[in-house]
């Protein structure tokens, strides 16, 4: 049955797709022919790359840069799930509380100085220190101690027990500096580079083009295929769509989905969809009236019209969530039932929570990115039907996150795919979440997500997870309408241009450009 | 218009200014959020905003920040922009130049299109061309920045068929047609708005001047109708069209921020926005200081013009 | 009055005023459907007999959109202009009437706040104020003031010489009664007729505001506000750009031309 429903959404997911669906396992690149080496692949963005401070970006074209620049002991593939960068392999003491990373031999950071232990436990050092903005701490708060056994092994103990320590290594801003970079001013990270990954950079210019060229010494032999890069920034949709579609550009890096059919109707351009764990998110202060009552969160759930939504939103490019945080792609997913449409039965959940008459409630976007707003507005006129009068309050981003992001009892929220289900339920449902913002606080399924942790056998976690998706879904802490997938476009003379789910990996090593 | 005149200006000038930083300063520090919590966004731990606001100095107090600030910039330093990790200098440097050539091109388009068309309103009153060009300075008028622009892309640069790019910027140094073609639209929209107020303004005066003794006198001492245009009505009729193109100036650097945006054009008014947007409190200072001082200065010298066009106002 | 209908100019004025006026008083009445209701079935249409003005991105209906746009488009001009002129015209006609030192002080003021380009100030203010129809609102008035008060002021300073000024401060009369009978009345035509062009400009600066995302927020039906939403769909259905584009410019062209009108009908030198 489970089996059955997951095939049959795939197939129509197929049917949806223009071009191709990303294939999860290794890149296309194992195409029949031999990969051409040379030549400067050219990405349009349309956001700017304001910095390349690896510890704390979140610019979605400021990932591409770092993923190309840098490498971390571990990444995430294609498949989401983990694989050896700079550590060639790693092991796990049986209560899951140390790790044994094996680093790679001669690998040479771009300035040539040879890359050690040294590096790794400067970085992560530098990623615990409270007093530097690191976005990666918050995976590594049960890090304890950090230690370079030899210059090639690296060993973590941990506080807690932690199965999943190599997907937070693998986190996209926990990339290996070098020890001379961390000692120096930390400024300096913004505008300079020293990695160890394929690419070094070359021109940093915020306002135009960030250029990075080959480099040489990278550990993969015989990559990267291309001699540059160059990402170009259009502040403009229209005209960054125009440059690409005249082949001034290779790579359109993000695609609108307003744009996506006419772009992949084009000759010579393959357009992907990559579905993908982004979603969008209703929160729902649970401390206060009248979301602590589960009957007024399902009967919204119920008034939701996700169908509608996908189509509206995202021109029917994504696909229709069931109210959990937990994306398919996951490891331990559970399959879960689609919520129907129903404004009838949440009228009725309503009545039996105490509000016969419907319930009126303001409901609070940010207006960056639009889709926010978006949500917003189509949610409104789809939970009418189910009783809910809503009053939508959209605002600029910098009043929405200084007032109401954390704070307000009923907004809307917007996240990228986490690597794994753990990482997903501690950034926003356990009570020590990092960005707990429902105080949908429960014990019993913080210890399902604690034991999570600690268990080392695959069988056992499944059961655990799926233990906890029950409870999430029993209880809606948020109402999660759909997700987003990711949409991308390049030429068909690029070869190898993949965007993992998680749109933080790009494997650029692998691109080269078939131009006789 | 004497020195001590010029230089009391210069002085009201100074002290304006200042009490701009002042505000803009003070307005922002009280607002909630700052530049680090943009640059952060949903990646906020308190912890990291912390650490955040003393990487980007946010933690000192106000009058320390804005004392730092004034120092800098009396030095010539604007300091580092908070949220694109290049010097204000530059970033705002290389935007006012790309604003400069666009106001330029506009400003310069329509004074050589719009004073002949106001005066050949003038001198026609009353025919379909008068009526043509009144209607056309009407319509101008009444229509924002935003909408023209958004007509002209309808118009010029749909998918079906793109006769200009749809925004955008290519450096003239790199590609100088390409560079110019980008330019078109937004200068034609800003172009446009102007032109309607300036042909309408010329109109009227020089209606006014045609109409007035000394050229019935000209006329009847058997001048004919061209010299009498050139050498005495038109001149005549330009002083108030300085005054409208300078005041016309203010107008153009508000319509620029506009123009830019939905052009993504890289000036000023565009890079002003994604400040604004990301509360990058040194690149709006340096800003608004610039198109304070631009407009400040418009005026003065625009005061200057009239005053040497018109010998009245000389010695008043 | 009778020059004034004479006037072309004004009598179209006059017409897409009434037009305007009769929409934002009746149009939320006229509207043939809910302006937020979705038709998820016909999203993005041209004109067609159920939609005549065709269709947005969500398949709301474009001409519901405008008539329910239109209150609070007018309310907005003319509201921004009231509240801008009636502070202007105080500070004017206080600096008028006072003179000295109080005059020179205001008027200084006045000339820094001048010195910022229109737009930018207002741009400033309202980010400031945080966004908003109120705040943009409030950001177009405190705008609009400073210029306000320079014309009353120096329409008080004109009256304040006239015969009828001398003779009753001649009378003995007190400087208020002075003000109020005989400055004020006298001063206020340049001033309504300043205000209705002013109008125009203040719709126009709302509308741009809502555009760049800073004055009505959605759902609002504000028609600056329909543009922006509207223009990533708008090569594939121009009309819901190029409606609520038009519905601006036919608003601020029917208060431009009026306001004309009625400075050429109060001042007949002007009128060539």
């Amino acid at each position: 049955m489970t089996d059955l429903t997951l095939k049959r959404r795939h197939v129509l997911m197929g049917m949806g797709a223009i071009g191709t669906l990303a294939t999860f396992g290794l890149p296309q690149g194992a195409m029949a022919q031999t990969p051409k080496a040379g030549g400067t692949l050219r990405i349009s963005h349309s956001t700017r790359i304001a910095t390349l401070n690896v510890l704390s970006l979140s610019g979605p074209a400021e990932y591409p840069c770092i993923d190309m620049i840098y490498s971390g002991l571990t990444r995430i593939g294609l498949d989401s799930k983990v694989h050896p960068d700079l550590a060639k392999s790693w092991d796990a003491s049986a209560d899951a509380k140390e790790f044994t990373f094996h680093l790679r031999e001669g690998v040479k950071f771009h300035d040539g100085t040879p890359f050690t232990a040294e590096d790794v436990v400067a970085t992560y050092t530098a990623i615990l220190n409270p007093d530097i903005p690191s976005s990666a701490r918050s995976v590594l708060t049960m890090v304890e101690k950090i230690e370079a056994v030899d210059p090639l092994t690296v060993k973590f103990t941990l506080k807690t027990p932690f199965a999943d320590l190599p997907v937070s290594t693998a986190h996209a801003n926990a990339r290996i500096l070098s020890k001379a970079a961390l000692a120096g001013p930390l400024t300096d990270l913004d505008t300079k580079a020293n990695g160890t990954g394929p690419f070094k950079l070359d021109v940093y210019d915020s306002a135009r083009m960030v250029r990075l060229v080959k480099n040489p010494d990278y550990y993969q032999p015989g990559k990267p295929y291309l001699d540059a890069v160059e990402m170009m920034l259009f502040p403009d949709l229209a005209a960054e769509t125009a440059n690409f579609l005249s082949g001034a550009t290779d790579v359109m890096l993000t695609v609108q989905q307003a744009e996506f059919a006419r772009i992949a109707a084009q000759p010579g351009i393959e357009a992907k969809r990559v579905a993908s764990g982004r979603y969008v998110c209703i929160v729902m202060r649970q401390d206060q009236k009248p979301w602590d009552d589960v009957r007024v969160r399902r009967a919204l759930a119920l008034a939701t019209d996700r169908e509608l939504l996908v189509d509206v939103i995202l021109e029917g490019l994504g696909r229709p969530a069931a109210d959990s945080i937990v994306p398919p792609e996951l490891a331990f997913a559970t399959d879960k039932p689609a919520i129907p449409y129903d404004p009838e039965a949440a009228k009725k959940l309503l009545a039996e929570a105490g509000y016969p008459d419907g319930l009126k409630a303001t409901l609070v976007a940010s207006d960056r990115p639009a889709i926010r707003a978006q949500t917003a507005i189509a949610l409104k006129q789809s939970a009418a039907a189910g009783g809910f009068d809503l009053t939508i309050e959209t605002m600029p981003h910098d009043t929405y996150l200084a007032n109401v992001w954390m704070k307000g009892a009923f907004y809307i929220g917007y996240w990228g795919m986490q690597p794994t289900i753990d990482a997903t339920y501690r950034l926003l449902l356990t009570s020590d979440a990092s960005y707990q913002d429902t105080e949908w606080k429960n014990a019993e399924f913080d210890a399902l997500i604690e034991e999570g942790r600690a268990t080392v056998d695959e069988a056992k976690r499944a059961e655990i997870y799926a233990k906890a998706q029950a409870m999430e879904a029993e209880d809606v802490p948020y109402i999660v309408p759909f997700f987003e997938d990711v949409l991308t476009a390049s030429s068909t003379k690029t070869a190898s241009w993949e965007v993992a789910p998680i749109s933080r990996y790009f494997y650029v090593e692998d691109v080269w450009l078939d131009k006789a | 218009m004497t020195l001590a005149y010029l230089l009391r200006r210069l002085g009201a000038i100074v002290v304006v200014l200042a009490i701009v930083t002042v505000a803009v300063f003070g307005i922002t520090m009280v607002l909630p959020g700052n530049a680090a919590l943009m640059i952060l966004g949903e990646h906020a731990t308190p912890e990291n905003l912390v650490a955040m606001e003393r990487q980007l100095g946010l933690d000192r107090p106000v009058w320390v920040q804005y004392g730092t600030w004034v120092w800098g910039v009396l030095h010539g330093d604007f300091g580092m922009s908070l949220r694109l990790s290049l010097p204000v200098a530059q970033v705002v440097g290389e935007a006012f130049w790309n604003s400069a050539w666009l106001a330029l091109m506009a400003l310069a388009g329509v004074t050589v299109i719009a004073i002949p068309l106001g005066a050949l309103a003038a001198l026609k009153r009353g025919s379909v061309w008068d009526l043509v060009i009144g209607l056309f300075s009407y319509v101008g008028t009444a229509m924002p920045e935003f909408v023209t622009a958004t007509l002209l892309l309808i118009l010029f640069a749909s998918p079906e068929w793109p006769v200009m790019p749809a925004g955008g910027y290519v450096a003239p140094s790199e590609d100088f047609l390409g560079f110019l073609r980008h330019a078109i639209l937004p200068a034609g929209t800003l172009g446009l708005i102007l032109m309607a107020h300036i042909s309408r303004q010329v109109r009227s005066e020089m209606s006014e001047v045609l109409s007035s003794d000394y050229i019935r006198a000209a006329r009847l001492k058997g001048l004919r109708g061209r010299r009498v245009v050139w050498r005495h009505a038109l001149p005549n009729s330009l002083a108030p069209a300085v005054a409208v193109i300078s005041l016309d100036v203010g107008y153009l650097l508000g319509g620029i921020i506009v123009v830019e945006e939905i052009f993504a054009w890289p000036g000023l008014g565009r890079t002003l926005i994604y400040a604004l947007q990301n509360r990058d409190l040194p690149v709006i200072q340096a800003i608004t200081l610039l198109l304070a001082v631009v407009y400040a200065l418009s005026n003065l010298i625009a005061d200057i013009i009239i005053a040497w066009l018109d010998p009245r106002v000389r010695h008043a | 009055m009778r020059d004034f209908l004479r006037n072309p100019a004004g009598l179209v004025g006059l017409c897409l005023l009434s037009i305007v006026i009769g929409a934002a008083l009746f149009g939320p009445w006229l509207a043939p459907y809910d302006p937020q209701q979705f038709h998820p079935k016909t999203r993005l249409q041209g004109p067609s007999w159920d939609f005549w003005l065709g269709t947005d991105q969500y398949g709301r209906d474009l001409l519901s959109r405008i008539l329910n746009g239109a209150p609070s488009t007018v309310f907005f001009g003319i509201g921004s202009t009231a509240l801008g002129v009636g502070v202007g015209s105080v500070i004017g006609v206080i600096a008028g009437v006072a003179g000295g030192r109080t005059d020179s002080v205001i008027m200084r003021v006045l000339d820094g706040l001048l010195a910022m380009p229109e737009l930018l100030f207002t741009l400033l203010i309202v980010t400031f104020l945080g966004g908003g129809t109120t705040q943009a609102m409030l950001a177009v008035a405190v705008t609009f003031a400073p210029g306000m008060a320079r014309i009353a002021r120096s329409s008080v300073l004109s009256v304040r010489t006239r015969e009828y000024v001398m003779a009753a401060t001649a009378r003995g009369e007190s400087r208020a009664w002075i003000v109020g009978r005989e400055v004020l009345p006298n001063a206020l035509g340049p001033i309504i007729v300043e205000a209705t062009i002013r109008v125009s400009f203040a719709i126009m600066i709302g509308a741009t505001l809502g555009f760049l995302g800073l004055g009505a927020q959605p759902p609002s039906t504000e028609w600056g506000l329909m543009v922006a939403e509207a223009r990533q769909f708008m090569f594939r259905n121009p009309w819901c750009v190029a409606v609520p584009g038009l519905a601006i410019a036919f608003t601020a062209m029917g208060f431009n031309l009026f306001g004309d009108a009625l400075r050429d009908a109060f001042d007949p030198k002007r009128s060539r």
